[in-house]
């Protein structure tokens, strides 16, 4: 191995805390990782599980989540539900064989900049020390392959 | 036999005095061993009901079949308690007002058929509170160890090999009686979540996405489990999405026909350790 394995991250952010957070990184001047494309969305409650099993089918090694703080929701409560439904999509990825490393949670302010270039350098390393999702893009690669008679 | 003669009676009463305008019970199958879905809707066919250890479908699915439920006449159905705990969860959902459906309630023990005391699905709730207190003494899968002391890898690769045998047949929901969706997400091509193909990403996607959809609605009547005609063990997926929610989250699902869905509801303190 004489390159570095790059991992390719998807982040899920909310617009009011995390991508404002990121926001904050950039204007900052913080460095962090290159590893990560970010997806902006209105709320954690509309983070749907689909967009996790989106982002590894089409060949992400890894996939972060974030929002608001409990307490802090824009829509008051959008995150108390998605905090239940990762509990159990996190859960149901453990069994099937997908390690928790590879699907991340976290809460971030829009005033924690800091902790968000920071969390995304630690990631990309935790990532990028498993490896590529060798696993799963078997099952991609198997797709693209001519069909069998 | 007695619990048999004692609904056939039952039914066939309910059905003269025009009190229900259907019966959905269990008829002889096409083996001694097999029992058929029937739907009785007059008196005089009220005896090809039976009821026996054999009767192992939970039949809840058929009240939501369209129309059915809609002139808000009554209709009696046949139920073990994991039929029982459908209908409380579909009444949860929105899906069926209880008060229209009469419960001819039954278990088994090997052979035995016993009747179950309560009529409306309200009355069961404490029958059922004691069965998420005292669960019967059916040892977990030994399956679901053996899953759990394997490393990621080997989980993946175990599941790969199950799912690599689904024909994306859908038998397994349209047996559920909680998939009662008009458009399921698999239906859905836009945006196309899950590739319809059945190559292994597709079913692999298909049977992550199913579970998900029933974690902490699943009340484990196994009918997804016996309908799959390449024996994927569903059952193990279930059972762990079950435990889960009830760790968790306290839950039980179908414990009554009010109860909140698990996942369309929270607490302020619900467990977060996972998240950073
Ligand atoms: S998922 Fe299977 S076991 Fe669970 S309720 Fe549906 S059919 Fe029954
Ligand atoms: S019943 Fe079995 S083969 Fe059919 S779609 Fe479900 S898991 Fe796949």
């Amino acid at each position: 191995m004489s390159e570095l394995f790059e991992p390719k991250i998807i982040a899920f952010v909310c617009t009011y805390c995390t991508y404002a957070g990121a926001d904050l990184a950039g204007t900052s001047r913080l460095k962090y990782a290159p590893n990560v494309r970010i997806i902006r969305l209105p709320c954690t409650g509309r983070i749907s599980p689909m967009f996790i099993l989106k982002a590894l089918q089409k060949g992400a090694d890894g996939v972060l989540v974030s929002g608001c703080h409990p307490g802090d929701c824009h829509f008051t409560h959008g995150n108390y539900h998605a905090r239940r439904r990762w509990m159990v999509f996190r859960s149901l990825l453990d069994f099937m064989g997908i390690q928790p490393e590879r699907v991340i949670f976290s809460w971030i302010s829009a005033a924690e900049g800091g902790k968000f270039a920071d969390l995304i350098n630690t990631v990309t390393e935790d990532i990028r020390k498993l490896g590529p999702f060798d696993q799963y893009k078997e099952l991609i690669r198997e797709t693209e392959a001519p069909a069998t008679l | 036999m007695i619990t048999q003669e004692k609904y056939r009676s039952k039914a066939k009463k309910l059905l003269a005095e025009g009190s229900v305008k259907m019966v959905i019970g269990y008829s002889p199958g096409s083996t001694p061993d097999r029992r058929r879905p029937v739907f009785i809707r007059s008196f005089d066919e009220a005896d090809q009901l039976v009821l026996d250890s054999n009767c192992i479908a939970n039949l809840s699915g058929y009240l939501v079949s369209e129309g059915l439920l809609s002139d808000e006449k009554h209709v009696a159905i046949f139920l073990r308690p994991d039929g029982i705990r459908s209908i409380n969860i579909l009444a949860a959902e929105s899906q069926l007002n209880v008060d229209q459906i009469i419960i001819f309630g039954f278990d088994t023990n090997g052979n035995e058929v016993r009747a179950l005391t309560g009529e409306h699905a309200g009355e069961f709730s404490e029958f059922i509170g004691s069965i998420k207190e005292h669960p019967p003494e059916k040892s977990r899968d030994p399956l679901l160890y053996q899953i759990e002391q394997m490393n990621p890898q080997e989980r993946f690769a175990f599941w790969k090999d199950e799912f690599s045998r689904c024909i994306k047949c859908y038998a397994c929901r349209q047996a559920c009686p909680m998939c009662y969706c008009r458009r399921c997400i698999v239906d859905s091509n836009q945006p196309q979540w899950i590739n319809t193909s059945s190559h292994t990403l597709g079913n692999f996607e298909w049977n992550v996405v199913r579970a998900f959809h029933l974690a902490g609605r699943c009340v484990g009547c196994g009918n997804c489990d016996r309908a799959c005609p390449v024996n994927i063990p569903l059952r193990l997926i279930n059972s762990r999405m079950a435990e889960e929610v009830l760790d968790s989250f306290d839950h039980f699902a179908g414990l009554n026909p009010a109860q909140e869905p698990v996942l369309a509801s929270f607490k302020k303190d619900d467990s977060e350790t996972f998240i950073l």
